[in-house]
């Protein structure tokens, strides 16, 4: 493909050879990933958390895992497949991933939450998503709007 | 949007938070209006509330006590000094004594804080009856975990099922002591589902009741046949 390449028969069919291998690869693997008809379908939660002190996101995940498990037991936990997407620890926003018929389930188990390591908080989910562009796009709306109400207010 | 009350949110003078901070997350939660009832035994003095946050916030009173005459000494004291009257719940009698009145306006934690007290099948009839609302407190549900939670889901499943029956009055209520305590009214409702209340009632009472127990709505008909 490239102007000025050596003319060699031999390292054509290297090059051939390394193609040939490649999408040996991208097949095998577009065959073993699911296809979109096949996965599961989700539901990305924006959280916020209002807390004394800084919350470590460590810290966080196990709490909400110990509240899910504690209130719904390990088959119900099971079924919600929850998991922290991200959570920014200085504007206290976050988006958890979880199934898309358990969402009032992972809301109640989120609300449970009352004390992470001594420190109180408390969450609340603000929209609910149904890809991660969608919950990104509503994480920066609502902090903008924190900050003009916090403007106002101040 | 229908519009939300707590009607039991205890601030300043009983804990070390500010009535203003509470109006602020509360606010910022989505709901219309807040009632502070601190419990009367604890109350120093009263404190004013300023007149910007006077529409959102009520002041009411909870009154904490072991004996049924003293209970009606301090309904009596209070009855039309307070925008909510609430009765702190727990044991039998109290609960009896309160619900058999009409001056009050809910019954604050029926089990009681820890699901230890109980409500019967006449009680319930005299709440329907005087119109005194029953308290579900959610912060019980979410301050406990494992057996005791599963003891105050249960009570919370056997008052339901004779608030239902009898019709009486239900409202739902966080019983928040900080702004940590306080949970919007979309976490209320999936709290309130994990004790089988279905989603139009748990809206019902978050919203309807406690504007209706607010304005006397119940109340009226009783008044009038007293004067």
């Amino acid at each position: 493909m490239e102007k000025g390449n050596g003319s060699g028969d031999n390292i054509k069919n290297e090059k051939c050879k390394v193609q040939y291998q490649f999408a040996f690869y991208i097949l095998h693997f577009a065959l073993l990933m699911l296809p979109p008809s096949l996965r599961e379908r989700r539901r990305y939660l924006v959280f916020e958390v209002i807390s004394e002190r800084e919350i470590d996101k460590r810290e966080l995940l196990d709490e909400i895992r110990s509240s899910l498990y504690s209130l719904y037991g390990d088959v119900g936990a099971s079924e919600s497949r929850i998991w922290l997407i991200g959570y920014d620890k200085k504007k206290d926003v976050g988006i958890l991933r979880c199934a898309h018929n358990k969402v009032e389930e992972v809301r109640a188990a989120l609300a449970c939450i009352h004390s992470v390591n001594g420190a109180r908080i408390g969450m609340r989910v603000i929209k609910t998503a149904g890809t991660i562009k969608g919950a990104t796009r509503l994480t920066k709306s609502f902090l903008e709007k924190k900050i003009f109400v916090l403007v106002i207010l101040v | 949007m229908p519009n939300f009350f707590d009607l039991n949110v205890h601030a300043y003078p009983e804990t070390d938070v500010p009535v203003e901070d509470m109006y602020r997350i509360a606010k910022r939660y989505g709901y219309t209006g807040i009632a502070i009832t601190n419990h009367d035994d604890t109350e120093k003095g009263k404190e004013k509330l300023p007149p910007s946050i006077s529409t959102f916030v009520f002041r009411g009173v909870e009154i904490r006590t072991n004996s049924v005459s003293e209970l009606k000494r301090k309904i009596k004291l209070y009855y039309g000094k307070v925008s909510l009257l609430a009765v702190h719940g727990g044991s039998a009698k109290i609960n009896e004594a309160a619900l058999k009145d009409f001056r009050v306006d809910t019954l604050a934690h029926p089990c009681g804080e820890k699901g230890e007290g109980e409500l019967s099948h006449v009680l319930v009839r005299y709440a329907a009856k005087n119109g005194v609302a029953i308290d579900f407190n959610l912060n019980a549900i979410v301050h406990s975990r494992r057996s005791d939670r599963a003891r105050i889901l249960w009570k919370m499943r056997e008052n339901l099922r004779l608030v239902r029956k009898y019709k009486a009055p239900a409202i739902i209520s966080s019983n928040a002591h900080s702004v940590y305590d306080l949970r919007a009214p979309r976490e209320m409702i999936a709290l309130a589902s994990l004790f089988g209340m279905k989603k139009d009632e748990a809206i019902h009472a978050l919203s309807a009741i406690p504007e209706g127990v607010l304005e006397k709505k119940w109340k009226k008909e009783t008044e009038v046949e007293i004067i």
